[in-house]
């Protein structure tokens, strides 16, 4: 029997929602300390962190109403040790060589049909579409966040620290307000919802797959989500899923955090 | 001779020529009927064309001080650092204090917080849209009552905070994004620290259309607008001043700039743009801190005023074309009257009437033609217009750029009504000057063994 596409994601998103969208009960848990937030919150950071650097195909894919569907092709670079990040568009033609690049606290875009770079901030929407730059850099949670346990909370049949997080002053994030759910047992990330300033949900993210990947430098496993469902809070109707692919965890060459290497992969 | 005597002759002379001016062109009836109802319908075009440009602009006046201008403003970006700038003035009631001062104490000035933003209805309803935001405190600015229809809620609502943050939408807003009074819509913004905020506000009344300028513009509370942009209760958008006449503008805005430099603030360099136009220039330009900018409703619709100016081109060439058939019809008119009364001609001036007499009564003959055509053509122009008005004709969407509304709406000024009649019969007469000297140059026997 062949089943139509749209139905697939229908019956996707209906799984997913059974799965990890909506809190089945509420949990007993005793409230975690601030020290015992920052503690699961560096765990978070830990477990997906990398000594040495990342390479990733990522898809985004991104759905608005009344608008034709994106789908782009890109690749990530990290080297996490100096808070490098590349992401370099690969598909469509037309998006062929826009790339991001991160150098230190400072985000750049780079379009190839202009030959201009352009200062970003952090809470660019990468490509136009609903992700952005923390989706797809290192966690830094412990960094950028301070915690607060608000109650654990089954999310299917996952049992979740429920955390409300409050960016440090100065620090430049895209939301000043993210409540996450992590699960208990495995410390990872299975819902975000981000917060604007005014204290409206701004957009929803779900973590359905995680996969592990030795890691020879940190000699340890490093976890990364296979896909990151990211609902618009705002315009209802508007998604975008990120589908990370053939994760890499070898070195990288030196030169790569570039201006001129991203330029060149325009020529 | 005495003075008396010869002005009583002149008087005379004048009156006969009158005389012989009228019942010539009573005798060839039917081109003077022609000529006259050329120019007539000429004169009538003119008066509706010229009525049309003086609505457009009443009403882009009009709706724009209404929407989204005072007469004159004094607005600003203040630059955190020199890459990034908001269209915000700080410490307004510090800025208002020398403005107030330096006009007169009946001008209304009052601020207004501006934004722009995406409003979209959360229930996924509707179309989302790019808006502009303007808070306001309608208590103040009672003048939005005038213009305004409320087709249904109330204006007044704006002010109640028990509901939370409220929003007064317009007709074709209102059903792309199919909300209704009552409704939750939500105002998304980048805040000048370029992070994204949003926030739910309840519509409380939906007004008629005015023009295109209301589908771009939201009006919602000013603290709704500070809770969107992050800003601090001292923040304002820009200081609208409201004056009795709109074309002092340019003086108050140029006596403002020298005012305010006075007090200490930085001053931009005048600039015919709207506020958001200008944001490339200032991110590129490498200071911080606040710089006022003080412009006038003309600068702020820089980008829809050449609508009038490309209006006002068309209609001065449309009408130089008709005057040159006017002028070159009367000539060819004079010329055959000229021919067909030669004899004539040579007669009067055999019994002893001057060239000036001659070449007199051809220009009365042209310019009595003309006057009444020319004031039966305004009179007819008026009576069109007021018609139009009252038939208030719809419009399509795209012409409704030019007319800035929805409805044909004609506006006879005094100016209109005097240029029609001093233009019409300046050039008739004009147009007759040639013909006319060369009647008045013709000897009496050459014009006498003329045989028609």
């Amino acid at each position: 029997m062949k089943i139509a596409p749209h139905m697939l994601l229908v019956c996707t998103v209906a799984a997913l929602t059974i799965t990890v969208g909506y809190p089945a009960s509420t949990a007993h848990a005793e409230t975690l300390t601030a020290e015992q937030v920052l503690k699961v919150l560096k765990t978070v950071d830990n477990r997906q962190r990398n000594n040495g650097d990342y390479t990733a195909q990522v898809i985004i894919d991104q759905r608005e109403k009344d608008k034709n569907d994106l789908v782009y092709d890109a690749t990530v670079y990290r080297r996490d040790k100096r808070d490098r990040l590349m992401i370099l568009f690969e598909r469509p033609k037309t998006e062929r060589g826009k790339g991001y690049l991160r150098i230190d606290h400072n985000l750049w875009f780079y379009d190839p049909r202009v030959g201009k770079w352009e200062r970003r901030t952090e809470r660019e929407r990468i490509g136009g579409t609903g992700s952005n730059r923390q989706d797809f850099d290192e966690s830094r949670l412990a960094e950028e966040f301070v915690g607060t346990h608000t109650g654990d909370a089954k999310l299917g049949r996952y049992t979740a620290h429920k955390l409300t997080l409050k960016a440090k002053p100065g620090v430049d994030v895209a939301y000043p307000t993210v409540k996450m759910w992590v699960d208990v047992e495995t410390y990872n990330t299975l819902k975000v919802q981000d917060i604007a300033a005014s204290g409206k949900l701004m957009r929803t993210s779900y973590y359905p797959k995680w996969r592990k990947l030795y890691s020879k430098s940190k000699m340890a496993d490093v976890w990364f989500p296979k896909e990151i469902r990211i609902f618009d809070e705002v315009e209802k109707s508007n998604r975008t899923i990120i589908v990370i692919r053939k994760p890499n965890l070898d070195s990288l060459p030196p030169n790569i955090f570039t201006k001129a290497w991203l330029e060149s992969k325009s020529r | 001779m005495s003075p008396g005597t010869h002005k009583q002759r002149m008087g005379s002379n004048v009156a006969r020529l009158c005389l012989i001016a009228g019942r010539n062109l009573v005798q060839s009836r039917k081109r003077t009927l022609m000529l006259g109802t050329a120019i007539l319908l000429v004169t009538m075009l003119l008066v509706l064309v010229n009525s049309l440009t003086t609505g457009i602009r009443n009403t882009m006046l009009r709706t724009v001080t209404t929407l989204s201008t005072g007469h004159v403003n004094v607005g600003g970006f203040y630059k955190i650092t020199s890459g990034q700038a908001a269209p915000v003035v700080t410490n307004y009631e510090e800025v208002m204090k020398p403005v107030r001062a330096s006009l007169p104490n009946d001008i209304s000035v009052v601020d207004r917080v501006r934004g722009w933003g995406k409003v979209v209805n959360p229930s996924g309803e509707g179309r989302p849209m790019q808006l502009g935001l303007t808070g306001i405190d309608i208590l103040q600015e009672t003048g939005i009552i005038d213009v305004v229809e409320v087709i249904d809620g109330d204006l007044m609502d704006l002010t109640r905070t028990e509901v939370g943050h409220t929003a007064v939408l317009f007709e074709k807003q209102a059903k792309r994004l199919k909300v209704s009074v009552g409704d939750t819509i939500t105002l998304s913004v980048v805040t000048p620290n370029r992070s994204n905020n949003a926030i739910d506000a309840q519509v409380v009344a939906i007004c008629k259309d005015v023009g295109l300028m209301s589908a771009w513009n939201v009006f919602t509370r000013k603290d709704t607008i500070r809770t969107l942009y992050l800003l601090d209760p001292g923040a304002t958008g820009a200081i609208q001043i409201y004056l009795e006449d709109a074309d002092d503008a340019p003086a108050t805005a140029e006596a403002l700039r020298a005012t305010l430099a006075d007090s200490g603030y930085r001053i931009m360099e005048p600039e015919a743009k709207p506020f958001w136009m200008k944001f490339q220039t200032v991110t590129r330009e490498d200071w911080t801190g606040q710089k006022l900018d003080v412009t006038t409703w003309e600068d702020e619709l820089a980008t829809i005023i050449w609508t009038l100016q490309a209006l006002q081109g068309v209609k001065t060439i449309v009408f130089s074309v008709l005057l040159i058939i006017i002028i070159v019809g009367l000539m060819n008119s004079l010329w055959m009257a000229i021919r067909e009364r030669t004899r004539e001609i040579g007669t009067l001036r055999a019994i002893g009437m001057g060239r000036r007499s001659v070449l007199a009564l051809f220009l009365l003959e042209a310019g009595m033609l003309s006057t009444v055509a020319a004031a039966l053509g305004t009179l007819t122009g008026i009576g069109v217009a007021a018609l139009l008005n009252a038939m208030e004709i719809h419009v399509g969407q795209g012409f409704q750029l030019f007319l800035m509304r929805d409805t044909l709406h004609l506006v006879i000024g005094a100016s209109d009504i005097a240029i029609a009649l001093t233009l019409i019969p300046a050039c008739a007469i004009l147009g007759a000057l040639y013909p006319a000297y060369r009647a008045a140059k013709m000897k009496p026997v050459t014009a006498l063994q003329h045989v028609s």
